[in-house]
């Protein structure tokens, strides 16, 4: 019976002193962090939406738009490159030549 | 100048067309005819380019589109000899003035009736004209539908 007294008080004694030199670092660190140069924050990694349904999808900024007239001549390329494509279809028919890439950023 | 209209006809005959119609310069960025308007005469074209538009929705605003380009030699305006006789484009002169010439859709039907033989070469050349638009854009078509197919059932 003694000898479990023994035991338990060198158990308690032993989680007292564990808890006590772990709050006495934690201090020591936070006093040390008010020292320290500033580090400049990084933007933490958006988490894995693995297995998640609920993880808030970060907002996207909205895609930029091209000037009204650039995306008229775009469309005017692209229906030059069309009629290209398809002048030599007619030209020589085939249907590797019908359905031929172009380098047109509407289909690219 | 030889235009596709007359391909095949004498010089004599290509004269006698040509002076059924007017010469007409159109200035830069200026309508030689526009979408849904009567048609009554053909152009050919003797100088500059022709754009031919149709309108679209681009961001909520109506814009002419760019559909084709034609150049000295080619005709452009052809609703006027096939029914209901509306424009179903708008051309216009982009960058550069251009010089047509009109040609009423009557003043041809006349010559037509007493020039059978150069009314049936003309005839033919038109086919030709509006064949190959209609294979051009019956292509350009079905490669549009092929990438809508494509993205729908992706």
């Amino acid at each position: 019976m003694d000898m479990l007294l023994i035991g338990l008080c060198l158990g308690v004694a032993g989680v007292v002193f564990v808890a006590l030199a772990f709050g006495a670092a934690m201090h020591s660190e936070s006093w040390n962090s008010a020292v320290q140069p500033e580090i400049p924050l990084v933007k933490a990694a958006a988490p894995a939406r693995f297995f998640s349904e609920r993880v808030p999808i970060a907002p996207t900024a909205p895609p930029l738009q091209v000037p009204i007239e650039v995306l008229l001549l775009q469309i005017e390329n692209h229906v030059r490159l069309e009629q290209a494509a398809a002048e030599s279809f007619i030209a020589f028919p085939t249907q590797a030549l019908l359905h031929s890439k172009t380098t047109s950023p509407f289909v690219n | 100048m030889t235009h596709e209209l007359l391909n095949g006809l004498s010089s004599a005959e290509v004269e006698q067309v040509l002076e059924l119609g007017t010469r007409l310069i159109v200035p830069t960025a200026t309508s030689l005819f526009r979408l849904g308007d009567p048609a009554d005469r053909l152009f050919l074209i003797e100088r500059g380019r022709i754009k031919l538009t149709l309108p679209m929705q681009v961001r909520g605003r109506e814009q002419e589109i760019f559909v084709e380009e034609r150049s000295p030699g080619q005709t452009v305006g052809w609703s006027a000899l096939i029914p209901p006789y509306r424009f179903t484009l708008t051309a216009t002169a982009p960058l550069f003035e251009a010089e047509v010439v009109a040609v009423p859709r009557e003043a041809l039907r006349q010559y037509f009736a007493a020039n059978p033989a150069a009314g049936h070469k003309i005839a033919l050349n038109l086919a030709v004209v509006i064949g190959h638009r209609l294979q051009l854009f019956q292509t350009m078509w079905l490669r549009e539908m092929q990438r809508t197919v494509e993205v729908r059932s992706a």
